[in-house]
């Protein structure tokens, strides 16, 4: 029995309410601006009436839209091939000793555990020693290195809770172990794929600190715009935040959903 | 006539553990045999050996005269009713059925066919399109049995299928079980620790205990005539009480208890008499009555009577055997009206009802 004390409930509700503000009003304030923008009449602050010139500006800016497209063509296939590899090892993990298992557990976390700087400049030092010069390749590799593990942890949590009881009726109804991945396993799983895929692809997307190091001249956004606010403001970064914003939110809705989805199977 | 399967001296340890010894089984083409035991026993492990979940340490497994040692799982002629199910969750009660025939390569139209006839043998036609979520308890049994029989298997292998259901919708499955059997003219092991369950259903019976196989038979001969102490205390209830072989004429035997010179008869040639026996007599085989008879059976004190709805089991307690209730069952007739706590009457059996057990170690704990 929960004991009434509203005056508790109240303050407990106002604590909650201050610091959901505190952390959303800056990216609403974000949002807001990119439609009426923050301008200057006669000293004083004060809005513009609504605008969309920031997303135009947007569209118009090259160097924004090719930072966009390489960071998405990085993060898809960084996170397609992190599944690959995470389904990999996550099949290792289950069917080899307890012992071997940890030990390559350990080393797929290792990137991720340890500080970005030391995982960036651990990949730099390695890109020169083997002559692969800086660019998309670069960069997705180290993508993939440090995204693995979070894919792997959300294949290998579904594949644990399948257990061994659905392969071993596969089997002893004639399948072959292929027939067994691409029939039974693959789609037992297949919420934890796609929302593994869709947390890696977000977190690859706004990866800077390790791409910095493994970057060549072909820039990532979150790249693009670090070296965009060091000379300057522009109006479309604005607009630019809103629409990852909006994405962002749109993904994570997605894996709470593919989750949700997944418990219940 | 060869046998249908055969696991011959079979043993199977797990790191310093030994789970199995010495299990030699047969199967007959199209009998029901049961392996019964306590959980722990090894029963389930002799079922995975033979379905080829598990490998074993020594010993052969033999089908139709062939070793099975290098036939995987999915190329055994058996299959398996698994103690949860194990349905494809993401399929439909059709798309599960026909799965062995959709591994095997089978046109559509012929997997069809045969989905709707398995559904319908079943019991489960109106069901093709749900999910297993969708279902009941006994329905998703009856999916397990459908996608189990639909590969034409020689053997099913049935592992504690009837565990999870409530004791009403057991013991219609129990009837399903044993006529599906007979249509189908297979195989069935199955695997239960049960043991009504298992007089119940089965033609043959296989008691294992720690391991080793305590005694085999038909349901009424393993009843009537237990050759173990185990085997005596599990399937049924049974009196059992120690002493010393006194004299053997044929099948006849007299056994010195503290209680008395009882009387009993052995199955089987005789231990040596001197040696270490129990009398083993069911609660519904003891005569009682309101005044000991003189030099027959022995005189007890009444310690309770319990009202079992059609019957009721009196417990007597005898001073010369401290620890040991005896067990009568009578039938709830009002025979058995005027008994009360405290009343000291004598108990006999005919000795064709008393069996003679060789002492082994002490009967687990039930």
């Amino acid at each position: 029995m929960r004991h009434k004390a509203p005056l508790i409930d109240a303050l407990l509700g106002l604590i909650a309410g201050v610091g959901l503000v505190a952390l959303y009003a800056p990216l609403l304030a974000t949002a807001a601006i990119s439609f009426f923008q923050v301008v200057r009449v006669r000293g004083a602050l004060g809005f513009a009436p609504f605008s969309l010139d920031p997303y135009a500006a947007l569209l118009a800016n090259g160097e924004i839209l090719a930072a966009l497209a390489t960071s998405l063509v990085v993060a898809a296939v960084a996170s397609i091939a992190a599944l690959g590899l995470a389904l990999m090892f996550a099949f290792y993990f289950v069917s080899a000793r307890r012992g071997l298992g940890l030990a390559m557990q350990t080393m797929v976390f290792l990137p991720f555990l340890l500080p970005p700087i030391i995982t960036g400049l651990s990949l730099l030092i390695a890109f020169r020693e083997i002559d692969l010069g800086r660019g998309l390749v670069t960069i997705i590799i180290a993508h993939i290195v440090f995204i693995v593990p979070v894919v792997y942890r959300t294949v290998l949590v579904r594949l644990q809770l399948l257990g061994s009881s659905l392969t071993e009726a596969s089997l002893d109804l004639g399948a072959s172990r292929v027939q067994t991945l691409r029939y039974v396993i693959l789609p037992q799983m297949r919420p934890a794929l796609i929302s593994g895929v869709l947390l890696a692809f977000a977190i690859s997307f706004d990866e800077t600190l390790i791409t910095l190091f493994v970057a060549g001249s072909q820039t990532t956004l979150p790249i693009r715009l670090w070296a965009m606010m060091r000379v300057g403001f522009v109006p479309e970064i604005n607009a630019l935040a809103t629409l990852i914003l909006l994405f962002t939110a749109v993904i994570t809705f997605a894996i709470g959903m593919l989750q949700r989805a997944g418990e219940r199977a | 006539m060869q046998p249908l399967l055969h696991l011959e001296n079979i043993s199977k340890r797990y790191g310093a553990v030994r789970v199995l010894e010495g299990i030699d089984i047969t199967v007959a083409g199209n009998e029901f045999l049961t392996i019964l035991g306590p959980s722990g026993s090894g029963k389930t492990t002799i079922l995975r050996i033979i379905g080829g979940f598990e490998s074993i340490d020594g010993g052969r497994l033999m089908f139709e005269g062939r070793d099975l040692a290098a036939v995987p799982i999915n190329r055994r002629p058996f299959n398996t009713v698994f103690q949860d199910y194990a349905l494809f969750h993401h399929m439909t009660v059709a798309e599960n059925v026909g799965y062995g025939l959709k591994v095997r390569g089978r046109p559509r139209a012929e997997i069809a066919t045969r989905v709707a006839e398995v559904m319908e043998t079943v019991g489960l036609a109106a069901f093709g399109g749900r999910y297993p979520a969708q279902l009941s308890g006994g329905q998703r049994q009856r999916v397990a049995l459908a996608r189990a029989i639909i590969c034409e298997p020689r053997l099913i292998l049935l592992d504690e299928p009837l565990s999870a259901l409530d004791v009403e919708l057991r013991a219609q499955m129990q009837r399903f079980l044993k006529s599906l059997q007979r249509r189908l003219g297979i195989a069935f092991v199955f695997i239960t620790h049960d043991q009504e369950e298992a007089i119940a259903l089965s033609d043959r019976i296989i008691v294992v205990n720690g391991g080793r196989i305590e005694q085999e038979g038909a349901p009424e001969q393993l009843y009537r005539r237990p050759h173990t102490p185990f085997t005596a205390a599990f399937l049924g209830e049974n009196n059992l009480i120690a002493g010393t072989l006194a004299a053997v004429d044929g099948p006849l035997c007299a056994v010195d208890t503290p209680a008395g010179r009882l009387a009993a008869t052995v199955d089987g040639p005789a231990p040596p008499t001197g040696s270490a026996v129990l009398v083993a007599v069911r609660p519904e085989h003891v005569r009682l009555d309101a005044a000991p008879m003189p030099g027959e059976g022995l005189t007890a004190d009444v310690a309770d009577v319990r009202f079992l709805g059609a019957n009721v089991m009196i417990e007597l307690r005898h001073a010369a055997l401290p620890g040991a209730l005896l067990k009568v069952r009578r039938l709830a007739d009002g025979s058995a009206a005027g008994l009360v706590a405290g009343q000291r009457v004598g108990l006999s059996w005919s000795a064709g009802d008393a069996a003679l057990l060789r002492a082994g170690p002490a009967p687990a704990a039930l």
